[in-house]
């Protein structure tokens, strides 16, 4: 259909239901009818990150994914990775090291390294790259982020701050 | 007097205090903002580089349902009569006005409240050109009978350039001289002398946010929210360009998604700006990363380099002659063009000075300031040049600009005396962690192993002028109230440790509040490494006026000498209750002499000097030309250092970008076409492009006049590094590479050249 | 990007229905990443998109024949998946070390290896690995079905063989023990990049002997290319200098490679030589 149709999602653990046009993208979505700032669309290409969630548990461009395509599935974005009170391990980590200058790109290499984490729960440098190879920070904050990810490892490994929000995205 | 307690929050490395906003994807951008009512622009723009525009055609675009309404320049021209504006000429029409000067210059706008709508009206405006030569070179535009401009038009606020008024049949835009000694003498009496050309690439910004501006005009007032890091300038700009008193212009910034000089002086504000004064509703124009393109870029240059040299290695005269590639229109190019002209023979002791540093106007999207102001593209060539000189004389390469850096108290080329500029002690740390005297493994076979050093210094613009407000409120917690954008520097953290030191808090209590205009006193702008030291200081002062009206606060209230009374229970006493402020401003302008019209010579051109070295080691696949750079070292003078960890962010991100802009990050042309205007090809730095070894530090200093002996410290490991590289790979190889960026092909091709199997030139493109 | 209708079609047979006119605005949709790139910079606008995520049946997942003899893989199934199945790094390493280097972990979380093929975009990675791995595609429409080579598929720079209607239900690649092979992705400008040049080589080799060998350029022609001349100075006989040398002129000299922003023609030959001669080393574990 050209016209809008209501669809109904899971996000961050809520049911939703929006209704949205063929043409629109789950960006445009989330940001402009959702109202959520954490996922930015900034290349919109596919190739930084910056709009970073996860559909039914897996890391997807949000810029280059149809909004109507979410329909009956489950969407977590920054906002529900944590559930307010604590902070997930990967932003802790993020915060300690310094691993951000100006934070457009943050979010999304967020989610990326908990998805990282939960694929190589003890990664090497050569696979922190290799995951994170779609997201760029122009304010090049690349030595501190791979700290923050190893950081994160370490933290999740000791088991110092569980996962929170993995039943979200699983 | 209240005691001041040192508290340590100078030196400490306080994370920044909008850390949990920012991990939470909650910090604020301009980014995010939609006003109720707000229509979006969507820009349609040139596709020649160089024409008259003979018609714009509208229609299909006003028809598309959805549509506001369709804006060009004669609608502009309604609300504002004389649509031109820029920092140095008003050059720059809000849309083409008449005449395109680039390929993707604005044209037309198109307004619905749905931004797809408005993107796809934008598609279907066509425009009819009658097209005319296109000069693209700045070598070529500087001596071209073809004119992108009919008449220079330089804006009355830069006295020195009042000469080029009305100036016509040129593309110079700004002639920019030095001369001390006698640089011909000094070549005649000189052992030997080398001349060499360099050339730099134009590369662009590439903030993660790209640009956007909202405005919002009614009732006679304006509220422009935008992502800029020159709140002020934009106020002063507006105003002049509608016609009102600075009061009716309120600027806001919120956080920037990285600004790296790009978001200065007037981007989307004229045209946001217009658009609402002619609908009444509140506008945004948000740039998709191609867009960004066409905004502002850095500055492509030729700089031919001379120098004669004795036999003990010492210099004695350098000519430097550079032109830069400003575009289609001036921005800050002229004064970049002045301030990396003024140090561009670098950061030597040389008695025998003349530059000639010129602005030239090309087809092809502007250019402007970009992290390093030109001083990187001046460092690129004469610390190149440096070492083909030290390589030809067979002086080691770290004794021969040891004899020549200037020395603490010794006249820069200026006549301006050195002072706190670490020249060496940055240059023998680089050399240090490079292990510089120590045996080097060069390879052999197919990988060939390099490394190389460079030194560069920065002049900083000046004068210009910051002013902070220190509010502690009734309870004795406290606002600071500045001007300077956090674009990701850290400049909030900075400067809240700053008061805190002041007035004996934790920079973690301090809450500081945003550019408002409206709120925030002036600021010139966040750039050029000024904010530190300027804003710095005008905080610190601020600060210390408030512990004088505390201490005058405690005589009026009888308080015994060092009651060490709260602030809080103070103002209780004076107001009975809950109540009150105390208000301390501070306002800082450095001292400055304008140089000599003729000579530029000045006592005093800077307030303080950028001080960075870099070094590289690089290993080469001759097979392929490919580069790796096995370690990356950077060295900065930072003065001391408030915020230690934010510091070492600065030199680290700093030099990734310079790296970016050294081995891939090029915008090429075709027939004045931009060739690669996207992420997908437009290649900046990503995890995997990282050093495998990547050091960043700063050497122990002090910068007297600085707050607390700081200095900025944003740009200083730009300056020096694409030589640090570009001399590790001519060290493995044995051939200079002149020309950025140091692409594979350009290293095998010159490993061809020397083995006298020249590769073929292009054939067929 | 306005304007357009997107089903989801629940069967292949709708599927035909809503594709049938073949008019070019009516297309259909895998994991939509490329659709999406050309629909954004407005190079297509679409009338109707026909996602084929619902359609099933062989369009999704990866099976093996019971004789073990082929992998087929089905039009829908993701990069993702086939980079995580033991089945594949098993008989197809060469297909998961593709892709470490390909896109990045979003885009194969979405991307379908039947877009994939229909893009045919000559710079895309996969499509010269299917080739040396001799596998073929079926294609399904609403009037029957074909199968085809993968080589056979491409027809130029963003062309295909497909007729309108035309879907890639699956890839169908032979299971070859015996076989090696590698594909070298050659980037100019920086580390994660676009090809300049994508060489992708697949032998059957005793010793440095070889029996057999397929060598496919691709990037920096406007289609993947078998190296015919090249394989045959290199069939039957041993991986030595000389040997490689012959290959890597008659590769140069049987290809029009042309200039671009990834490097002139005459480095791109430079580099298919130098790679072409480096792929067939690491074959033999050199
Ligand atoms: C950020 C980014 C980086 C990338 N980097 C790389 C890279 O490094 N290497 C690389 O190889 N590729 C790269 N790609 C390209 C990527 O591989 C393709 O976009 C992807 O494979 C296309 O698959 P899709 O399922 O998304 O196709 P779609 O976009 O769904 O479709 C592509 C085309 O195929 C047609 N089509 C789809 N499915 C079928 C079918 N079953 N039968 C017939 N026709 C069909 C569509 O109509 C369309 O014409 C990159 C893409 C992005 C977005
Ligand atoms: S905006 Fe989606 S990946 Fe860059
Ligand atoms: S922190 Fe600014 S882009 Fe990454």
């Amino acid at each position: 259909m050209t016209d809008a149709r209501t669809i109904r999602f899971t996000l961050n653990g809520a049911p939703v239901s929006v209704s949205v046009m063929p043409h629109e993208t789950l960006i445009e979505m989330l940001s402009l009818r959702l109202e959520l700032k954490g996922a930015r669309e900034s290349c919109g290409q596919g190739l930084c990150g910056c709009c970073t969630v996860y559909v039914n548990g897996k890391s997807v461009s949000s810029c280059l994914y149809l909004a109507q395509l979410v329909d009956g599935a489950n969407v977590v974005t920054i906002e529900g990775i944590n559930d307010g009170a604590r902070l997930d391990p990967v932003q802790e980590a993020f915060i300690e090291v310094g691993a951000f200058q100006c934070g457009f790109c943050t979010p999304g290499f967020i989610m990326m390294a908990r998805e990282l984490l939960d694929v190589h729960p003890n990664p090497t440098d050569d696979e922190i790259r290799h995951y994170l190879i779609g997201n760029l920070c122009r304010c090049s904050a690349y030595p501190e982020i791979v700290e923050a990810v190893k950081l994160a490892a370490r933290r999740r490994a000791a088991g110092t701050a569980p996962a929170l929000a993995q039943e979200l995205s699983a | 007097m209240v005691a001041l307690m040192p508290v340590g929050n100078i030196g400490r490395s306080v994370p920044r205090l909008e850390g949990r906003d920012k991990v939470m994807g909650q910090a604020e951008y301009t980014h995010h903002l939609r006003l109720p009512g707000m229509l979006y622009g969507k820009i349609f723009r040139s596709t020649l580089p160089h024409a008259l525009i003979k018609s714009v055609d509208t229609s299909a675009a006003k028809a598309v349902e959805g549509v506001f309404r369709v804006v060009t320049i004669d609608d502009i021209r309604t609300v504002i009569p004389h649509p031109y504006y820029g920092p140095a000429f008003h050059d720059q029409p809000v849309l083409a006005d008449g005449k395109v000067r680039f390929a993707g210059e604005p044209v037309a706008v198109v307004l619905a409240s749905d931004p797809r709508v408005a993107e796809y009206a934008a598609s279907l405006i066509t425009a009819e050109y009658e097209e005319l030569p296109a000069v693209l070179d700045e070598v070529e535009a500087a001596a071209s009978d073809i004119c992108v401009h009919d008449e220079l038009k330089p804006a009355a606020t830069f006295p020195d350039l009042q000469h080029l008024k009305g100036r016509r049949g040129t593309n110079v835009a700004l002639d920019y001289r030095l001369v001390r000694g006698d640089v011909e003498a000094g070549f005649a009496a000189a052992d030997h002398v080398f001349e060499h050309t360099f050339r730099c690439q134009q590369a662009m910004h590439t903030p993660m946010e790209p640009f956007v501006s909202i405005a919002d005009v009614r009732d006679g007032r304006m509220t422009l929210h935008t992502a800029s890091q020159g709140p002020s300038f934009v106020r002063i700009e507006m105003a002049r360009l509608l016609g009102w008193p600075e009061n009716r212009v309120r600027v806001k910034v919120p956080h920037l998604g990285g600004g790296f000089g790009g978001k200065l002086y007037i981007k989307l504000e004229a045209l946001v700006t217009s658009l609402s004064l002619l609908v009444q509703r509140p506008v945004k124009i948000s740039l998709t990363m191609e867009e960004q393109f066409f905004m502002v870029t850095k500055h492509a240059c030729t700089f031919t380099i001379k120098s004669g040299v004795n036999n003990d290695g010492k210099v004695v005269a350098r000519k430097c002659r550079i032109l830069w590639n400003g575009g289609a229109y001036a921005d800050i190019g002229p004064r970049v063009t002045q301030k990396a002209g003024f140090t561009s023979a670098g950061p030597y002791d040389i008695d025998n000075v003349e530059i000639e540093s010129l602005a030239v106007y090309t087809n092809r999207p502007p250019a402007g300031a970009l992290r390093g102001f030109g001083a990187p593209q001046a460092a690129w060539a004469y610390e190149c040049h440096t070492d083909l000189i030290a390589e030809a004389l067979n002086f080691d390469k770290i004794e021969f600009r040891r004899q020549n850096l200037l020395k603490e108290g010794r006249p820069q080329a200026s006549g301006t005396p050195v002072h706190d500029a670490a020249f060496e002690k940055v240059m023998d740390q680089v050399a240090d962690r490079l292990d510089w005297h120590k045996p080097f493994n060069r390879g052999n076979g197919r990988i060939l192993r390099g490394r190389g050093l460079a030194v560069g210094i920065k002049g900083i613009t000046s004068p210009t002028t910051s002013v902070a407000i220190v509010n502690l409120y009734g309870d004795g917690s406290c606002g600071l109230y500045i001007g300077t954008v956090d674009m990701g520097q850290g400049s909030d953290t900075v400067m809240a440790q700053i008061v805190a030191e002041v007035l004996g808090l934790d920079a973690e209590a301090v809450h500081v509040i945003h550019p408002d205009t409206d709120v925030t006193p002036y600021d010139m702008g966040t750039l050029g490494s000024r904010s530190t030291f300027h804003m710095g200081t005008a905080v610190r002062l601020a600060a210390e006026d408030v512990l004088r009206k505390i201490d005058d606060l405690a005589k009026e209230l009888g308080l015994p000498p060092n009651s060490n009374l709260p602030v809080s229970e103070m103002l209780r006493k004076k107001y009975g209750m809950q109540a009150g402020n105390i208000i301390g401003t501070g306002s800082f302008i450095p001292d400055y002499k304008k140089p000599d019209p003729e000579t530029g010579q000045t006592p005093k051109a800077t307030p303080f000097w950028g001080v960075g070295a870099n070094g590289a080691e690089v290993e080469i696949d001759t097979e392929t030309g490919e580069v790796k750079i096995v370690k990356l070292v950077n060295v900065v003078d930072a003065g001391v250092a408030i915020n230690p960890r934010a510091v070492r962010q600065q030199v680290s991100g700093a030099a990734i970008m310079q790296m970016g802009f050294t081995m891939t990050e090029n915008m090429v042309f075709r027939d004045g076409q931009l060739t690669n205007g996207s992420l997908a090809d437009y290649k900046i730095p990503s995890l995997l492009d990282m050093p495998e070894q990547f050091v960043n530090e700063y050497v122990e200093s002090r910068q007297q006049s600085g707050p607390f002996g700081a200095k900025g410290t944003g740009e200083s490991s730009t300056i020096a590094l694409s030589p640090a590289i570009g001399n590790a790979i001519a060290d493995a190889i044995g051939v200079h590479l002149t020309d950025l960026p140091l692409t594979q092909e350009s290293i095998f091709r010159a490993i061809q050249k020397k083995n006298g199997t020249p590769l073929p030139e292009d054939d067929n493109d | 990007m306005l304007g357009f209708e997107l089903s989801e079609p629940a069967t292949l047979d709708e599927a035909f229905d809503l594709l049938a006119d073949g008019d070019p605005g009516v297309r259909p949709m895998g994991g939509g990443t490329a659709l999406m790139l050309m629909m954004k910079a407005q190079i297509f606008k679409p009338e109707r998109l026909v996602s084929l995520r619902n359609v099933g049946g062989c369009f999704d997942g990866l099976r093996i024949d019971a004789d073990r003899s082929h992998i087929r893989i089905g039009g829908m199934t993701t990069f993702a998946e086939i980079e995580c199945s033991p089945m594949v790094l098993q008989h197809l390493p060469a297909v998961v070390r593709t892709m470490k280097t390909l896109a990045n972990i979003r885009v194969r979380h979405v991307a379908s290896v039947g877009g994939n093929l229909a893009h045919a975009d000559p710079h895309l990675d996969l499509p010269p690995v299917w080739m040396t791995h001799a596998a073929s595609i079926r294609i399904v429409s609403k009037t029957g079905e074909r199968v085809i080579p993968v080589e056979d598929l491409f027809a130029g720079y963003y062309e295909t063989t497909l007729e309108g209607g035309e879907l890639i239900a699956e890839v169908i690649v032979p299971v070859r023990p015996e076989w090696t092979s590698t594909y070298v992705k050659v980037t100019t400008r920086s580390a994660h990049d676009w090809p300049a040049l994508g060489i992708a080589v697949s032998a059957n080799l005793q010793g440095r002997r070889v029996n057999d060998l397929r060598l496919v350029l691709s990037a920096a022609l406007d289609r993947p290319t078998r190296l015919v001349a090249a394989e045959n100075e290199l069939r039957g006989s041993d991986l030595d200098e000389a040997a490689l040398k012959r290959a890597g002129e008659a590769a140069v000299a049987e290809v029009d490679i042309h200039s671009d922003s990834r490097g002139s023609a005459a480095y791109k030959q430079h580099l298919l030589r130098v790679h072409l001669s480096r792929a067939m080393h690491s074959l033999v574990g050199v």
